[in-house]
C-alpha cells in the first residue's frame, strides 16, 4: 500500500481533474436504464406499480386480536382457581362505550365487598369439587417428615405411671442427662483463646524462624549424623560445617567404596551435595546402586567401564529367556490353582455380595430410623430434643393436683416444629 | 429458539439448578427475611435437604419450584402494600402529625388467609388431618398471658379461648372422644371425627412461661394461619349440626369463665329448635329452680331451654333417631355416664372435666356460680374430689379421685371405684392409652384387671355382637321367605343354623373360662396345640412363598421389618426380666 502521489493543484489540468462528473455520469446510466426496461418509474401511475391484496390472508390487525385470544397455559391453569385474577400481558384497546363498562364494574364490586366483610363467613368447602383439584398440581401439599404433629409421651411420662415404665422413662432421661456429661468430658478440649506465658525475646524469635525454615531440609541434614546445622545470619543462605573427622568416617560409613571422596581437599558444592545424597542412601543399600549413583551423579570421577564380553551377553540372554519361562509357568499355576478354587472363589464373591448388600441395608434402615427421630440437617445448627419430662420418684404423688407440671409447652411445640422440618433449628438467643 | 436453549456459560444443572439458599431465594422475591419467614408459614413451604448442598452445609435450601409458588403468590403483593403504608404512617407520625396518623391507622390495608386454607387443604378431610398441630397450639395460647414484649395481645388469647371452646363443645356435643391420656406435660386427647383420629394436647392449669430458646414471632404467625383454620373448621361443624357458627352467648355464663357450658347449652337450644319439638322438654323439666339467668341475653333460641337445666347435652340423647346413624363407637361413648351424675370440687381440673364427661354422657356440675345444679344435689351418684378428705360427706354419693374419669372413659367401662377412693392412697397407674399392648407385647398388669374387667361387662351385656342383628332381621327374613327360592331359603337356614352354633360355642368358651378357669385350662391347649402346628406351618409356607415372589425393594423392607419386630421382642423381655427381679426382692 503506497502513499498516493501528490498531484500539484496548480493549473488547469489539476482543477479539472479534481471536479467530479459523477451526476452526469449517473444521469445518463439512468436514462439508458429506464430506455432499456421500458419507461420512467416515477412518472408511471400508482395503478400500474400497485394493486390490492384481494386474497384470504387475516389483516395484520386481526392477527393481532387473535393471538391474544390466546389462552396461555399459565393463565388456564390459573383461570381455574376462582381466587386468582388474571393479569392479561397485554392489553385490547377498550372500544366499547363508557356506559357497559360502569355497569361491569359494579357487579364485581358487591361480590367483593361480600367477601370483604369480616362478620360473613363462607364455607370454605362448600362446594367440593374433586375435577378441579386433581388439576392443581400442588394440591398435596408434602409433608416434610413422618414424624406426627403431636407426638405422644411414652407412657412413663403419664402422671401416675406404672412402675416399670416410669424406671424405663426415668433410664432415658438420665442417659440423655449423661450423655450431656460424657460428650463435655471425652470430647476434645476447647482451643484457647489466650495462652499465658512470656513474649519472646528475640533471640529466641530468632531461633524459631530458623526452624520454621525449611523442615524437610532439616530432617534430611538431621540424618546425617556428621553434619551440624548452623544458623546463619541470614535464613536463606545456610552454610554447612563439616567436621575435621567427618572424611574417614564417612568414607567408613559408605562402606568398601572404590570412590575415594577428598573433602579437604576439594570443597566444591557439588562435593557436599553428592555427600549428602550418600547420607541418604544410608548403610543399607547396595554397594552396586551407590556406586551406579556415583557414576552417574559425578562426572568428575573417571568413569570405569568394562566391556561385555559375547560370553556375557550370551549369558545374559539365557538367563532371561529362563527367566521368562519361569514366569509363564507360574502364571499358568497359578491360573490352574484358581481354576481348582473356583467353588471357593464364588462362595467368596457370594459372601462378599451378601456382606455389601447387608451393609446397604442395613444403612438404609439406619437413615430411615434417624429421620424417625431427627430432622433432617437443615442449617447452620442441628437440631436438639427437648429434655423428656418425667416425674422423679419422690415427685410421684399420685395426685393431679400436686402434680408437678410441665409450664414450657410453648417450647415443646416449637421444638416440634424444627423435628418435623418445618422450622430451621437455630441457636437463638434472646436479646433482653 | 429450542425450548431448553441454555445460553453459553450459564450452565446450571442438577442440584445446583433445583435448589437454592434462603439468602438467594429472598433476593429472588425482593422481600426482608421477615416477610419471608411469614411467607413461607402460611404458604406452607418448608427448607429442603438437597442431596448435594452446592453451596455447602451450613446454609438453607429451598427447591426452585417451592419459590416460584411463592412469588406468584398475591398476598405478596399485599404485604408489600401494607409495608408502603405503614411508612406512611411513619412518617405522619414522625411530622408530629397525629391526625394524619390516626386517620391513616384506621384505614390500614388488611389481609385475609381464606384462600390460602382453601388451597393448602382442597376437601375438608385434608385439613381435619393436619388439625393436630392447629388444635396443640390453638390450646396453649389461650392459656398464655398476653404480654407486651412479645407482641401477643388479649384480644388474640381470648380469641383462642373462644375457638377451644367452641372446638370442645363440639367434640363433647357429638361425643367424638375417644381417648384421654394425662401426662406430666398435659393431658392428650383424641377424638374421631369422619374417620380422622385427630390428637391434641392441653396444658395442665398452671401458669405457661415465656421461655428464651422459642422465637414467638414465628409461633405467633403459625397461630395467626391456624386461628382461620380452626374458625373455619369450627364453621363447617357447627353448620353439620344445624346451629349457627360465631355463637352467641349467655354473658353471664361467660363472665362466670363457663364459656364451654354456655357453649353447650347454646348448641342444645339452637340445633332443638331446628328440630321442632322443644315444648315437650320445656314441660318436662320446669321443676328445676328458677334461675332466670338465660333470659337476660342469650338469643331467641336459647330461650326455648330451661334456664338451670343440669347436663344440656343430655337431652339430646331423645331425639337421637333422627340424626344420622352413628358407629357402634360412638353409641358406647355416649352411654358410658349415661345415669350418673357427677359434682366437681374446686380443687380438680374443671376444663378438663367439663369437656370429658359430657362427651361421654354423663351431667356435670361443679362449686361456683352458674352451675346447673349444686353440692347438696339429692341425685349427684359421684363427687370429683382431689384432697384427702371430703368436708361434709353425703353418704349417697361416691367420693372418688379425677383419675377415675379419664380410666373409665379409656376402659369403655365404669371401672369399680374402690381403688380410687378418696384417702391417702394412691390410686392404680394411669396408663397411656395410645399403647398398643399387642403390639407392644408387655401388658401392664393393670391393664390385665381392666381387660378382665371389660370381657365381664360385655358377656353381661351383648352375648356375641353378630347375633343381636339377626334377630331384628327375622321378621323380614319371614317376609322375604315367600318370594325366596327353596335352595336360598334352604342356605339361609343353613346360615341361621351355623350362627347359633357358633353361639352356643362362644358361650360355652365364655362360662368355662370364667368359672373354673384354671381346671379347664388344660384340655383347651391342648386342643390349640393340635391346631397351632397346622396354622403355623401354613403360615411359614405362605410367607417363604411371598418372599420368595416379593420384589427386591419389598423384601429388604420386610427384613428390616423383622429385624425391628425383633428389638421389641428383646425390649419386652428385658422389661419382664426387669419386673420377675423386682418381684423377687419385694417378696
Amino acid at each position: 500500500m503506497g502513499k498516493k502521489s501528490k498531484t500539484s493543484r496548480k493549473g488547469k489540468k489539476a482543477w479539472r481533474a479534481n471536479i467530479s462528473t459523477e451526476d452526469i455520469e449517473d444521469f445518463f446510466e439512468k436514462t439508458t436504464k429506464d430506455a432499456l426496461s421500458g419507461g420512467n418509474l416515477s412518472a408511471a401511475p400508482s395503478e400500474d406499480l400497485f394493486h390490492v391484496d384481494k386474497s384470504h390472508d387475516l389483516p395484520v390487525k386481526r392477527k393481532i386480536e387473535k393471538h391474544r385470544e390466546r389462552v396461555l397455559r399459565v393463565d388456564s391453569i390459573l383461570k381455574k382457581n376462582p381466587f386468582v385474577q388474571l393479569v392479561p400481558s397485554s392489553k385490547p384497546k377498550l372500544k366499547k362505550s363508557k356506559k357497559t363498562i360502569v355497569i361491569e364494574d359494579k357487579a364485581p364490586k358487591q361480590v367483593q365487598k361480600n367477601v370483604g366483610d369480616d362478620s360473613v363467613m363462607v364455607d370454605l368447602w362448600g362446594d367440593d369439587s374433586k375435577g378441579e383439584d386433581e388439576s392443581n398440581p400442588r394440591k398435596i401439599f408434602k409433608k416434610p417428615s413422618i414424624i406426627p404433629a403431636v407426638e405422644i409421651e411414652h407412657p412413663g411420662c403419664s402422671y401416675n405411671p406404672t412402675t416399670e415404665s416410669h424406671q424405663d422413662m426415668l433410664a432415658e432421661a438420665v442417659a440423655q442427662e449423661m450423655q450431656k456429661v460424657y460428650k463435655t468430658e471425652l470430647g476434645p478440649a476447647p482451643v484457647p483463646l489466650t495462652v499465658e506465658g512470656d513474649s519472646l525475646s528475640e533471640d529466641e524469635r530468632y531461633f524459631l524462624d530458623v526452624d520454621n525454615f525449611g523442615e524437610g531440609e532439616d530432617d534430611v541434614l538431621k540424618k546425617n549424623p556428621f553434619v551440624q546445622l548452623v544458623p546463619s545470619s541470614k535464613p536463606n543462605l545456610k552454610t554447612i560445617v563439616i567436621e575435621d573427622k567427618t572424611p574417614r568416617q564417612a568414607q567408613k560409613s559408605v562402606g568398601d567404596d572404590s570412590v575415594m571422596v577428598d573433602m579437604l581437599g576439594d570443597d566444591s558444592k557439588e562435593d557436599l551435595r553428592y555427600f549428602l545424597e550418600l547420607g541418604n542412601v544410608g548403610e543399607g543399600e547396595n554397594n552396586e546402586d551407590v556406586e551406579n549413583e556415583v557414576s552417574e551423579a559425578g562426572n568428575i570421577f573417571a568413569r570405569k567401564t568394562k566391556r561385555v564380553t559375547r560370553v556375557e551377553l550370551n549369558k545374559r540372554c539365557r538367563q532371561k529367556a529362563l527367566r521368562k519361562k519361569e514366569t509363564k509357568e507360574k502364571a499358568k499355576e497359578k491360573i490352574l490353582n484358581e481354576i481348582d478354587s473356583l467353588p471357593n472363589i464364588l462362595e467368596e464373591i457370594a459372601r462378599e455380595d451378601e456382606d455389601k448388600q447387608n451393609k446397604h441395608l442395613r444403612r438404609v434402615i439406619a437413615k430411615e430410623e434417624v429421620l424417625k427421630i431427627r430432622p433432617p440437617r437443615l442449617g447452620k445448627y442441628k437440631f436438639e430434643a427437648p429434655p423428656v419430662q418425667v416425674l422423679l420418684t419422690e415427685e410421684m404423688t399420685g395426685s393431679l393436683r400436686k402434680l408437678k407440671a410441665c409450664c414450657t409447652l410453648a417450647r415443646d411445640r416449637f421444638k416440634s416444629l424444627e423435628k418435623r422440618g418445618i422450622l430451621v433449628p437455630s441457636k437463638q438467643i434472646r436479646r433482653f | 429458539m429450542p425450548k431448553h436453549y441454555r445460553p453459553a456459560g450459564k450452565k446450571k444443572e442438577g442440584n445446583a439448578a433445583r435448589y437454592m439458599t434462603r439468602s438467594q431465594a429472598l433476593k429472588h422475591l425482593q422481600v426482608n427475611l421477615n416477610l419471608f419467614r411469614r411467607l413461607c408459614i402460611v404458604k406452607g413451604i418448608f427448607p429442603r435437604e438437597p442431596k448435594k448442598k452446592v453451596k455447602g452445609n451450613h446454609h438453607t435450601y429451598y427447591h426452585v419450584k417451592d419459590i416460584a409458588f411463592l412469588m406468584h403468590e398475591p398476598l405478596l403483593e399485599k404485604f408489600r402494600e401494607i409495608k408502603t403504608y405503614q411508612k406512611k404512617v411513619k412518617k405522619a407520625k414522625s411530622k408530629k402529625n397525629e391526625e394524619l396518623a390516626r386517620l391513616l391507622l384506621t384505614r390500614q390495608p388488611t389481609y385475609k388467609l381464606d384462600r390460602l386454607i382453601r388451597e393448602r387443604y382442597p376437601t375438608f378431610i385434608d385439613a381435619l388431618r393436619d388439625l393436630d398441630d392447629c388444635l396443640t397450639m390453638v390450646h396453649l395460647f389461650a392459656v398464655l398471658p398476653a404480654s407486651d414484649r412479645e407482641n401477643l395481645e388479649v384480644k388474640r388469647v381470648h380469641n383462642c379461648r373462644r375457638l377451644t371452646h367452641e372446638w370442645q363443645a363440639y367434640i363433647s356435643r357429638c361425643h367424638a372422644l375417644r381417648k384421654v391420656f394425662v401426662s406430666v406435660k398435659g393431658i392428650y386427647y383424641q377424638a374421631e371425627l369422619e374417620g380422622q383420629k385427630i390428637t391434641w394436647l392441653t396444658p395442665h392449669a398452671i401458669q405457661q412461661v415465656f421461655t428464651n430458646d422459642v422465637d414467638f414471632g414465628v409461633l405467633l404467625t403459625f397461630l395467626e394461619f391456624y386461628e382461620t383454620l380452626l374458625a373455619f373448621i369450627n364453621f363447617k361443624l357447627y353448620h353439620s349440626l344445624n346451629v349457627k357458627y360465631p355463637p352467641i352467648l349467655d354473658s353471664r355464663l361467660e363472665a362466670l369463665a363457663a364459656d364451654l357450658y354456655a357453649l353447650s347449652r347454646y348448641i342444645d337450644a339452637s340445633s332443638r329448635g331446628m328440630a321442632v319439638e322443644p315444648k315437650v322438654d320445656a314441660s318436662s323439666s320446669s321443676q328445676s329452680n328458677d334461675r332466670e339467668e338465660s333470659e337476660l341475653r342469650l338469643a331467641q333460641l336459647q330461650h326455648q331451654l330451661p334456664s338451670s337445666e343440669p347436663g344440656a347435652l343430655m337431652h339430646l340423647v331423645a331425639d337421637n333417631n333422627k340424626e344420622v346413624e352413628e358407629d357402634e363407637e360412638t353409641r358406647v361413648c355416649k352411654s358410658l355416664f349415661k345415669d350418673l351424675k357427677f359434682f366437681l370440687s374446686r380443687e380438680v381440673p374443671r376444663e378438663s372435666l367439663l369437656f370429658v364427661l359430657p362427651a361421654f354422657g354423663g351431667m356435670v356440675s361443679w362449686e361456683g356460680e352458674g352451675a346447673p345444679f349444686k353440692e347438696d344435689d339429692e341425685s349427684i351418684t359421684h363427687h370429683i374430689i382431689d384432697k384427702p378428705s371430703a368436708g361434709h360427706v353425703y353418704l349417697s354419693r361416691v367420693y372418688v379421685q379425677p383419675q377415675w374419669i379419664y380410666d373409665c372413659v379409656n376402659a369403655r367401662i365404669i371401672l369399680p371405684t374402690e381403688k380410687y377412693l378418696v384417702g391417702s392412697r394412691i390410686p392404680p397407674p394411669h396408663l397411656s392409652p395410645f399403647v398398643d399392648n399387642e403390639a407392644e407385647g408387655y401388658v401392664p398388669d393393670y391393664a390385665e384387671t381392666i381387660k378382665r374387667l371389660q370381657a365381664a361387662a360385655r358377656n353381661e351385656v351383648l352375648p356375641l355382637p353378630g347375633v343381636g342383628k339377626e334377630d331384628l332381621e327375622d321378621p323380614q327374613n319371614l317376609l322375604y321367605a315367600g318370594v325366596m327360592s327353596r335352595a336360598e331359603e334352604a342356605e339361609a337356614a343353613k346360615n341361621k343354623k351355623k350362627m347359633a352354633a357358633q353361639e352356643k360355642q362362644y358361650h360355652e368358651e365364655l362360662k368355662m373360662e370364667i368359672t373354673a378357669s384354671k381346671d379347664v385350662v388344660a384340655p383347651v391347649v391342648t386342643e390349640d396345640e393340635e391346631s397351632v402346628p397346622d396354622a403355623m406351618q401354613i403360615a411359614q409356607e405362605n410367607a417363604d412363598m411371598s418372599t420368595v415372589l416379593m420384589s427386591r425393594k419389598k423384601r429388604k423392607l420386610y427384613e428390616a421389618m423383622k429385624i425391628g419386630q425383633k428389638k421389641k421382642k428383646a425390649s419386652v423381655e428385658l422389661i419382664e426380666q426387669r419386673k420377675k427381679k423386682l418381684n423377687d426382692a419385694q417378696s
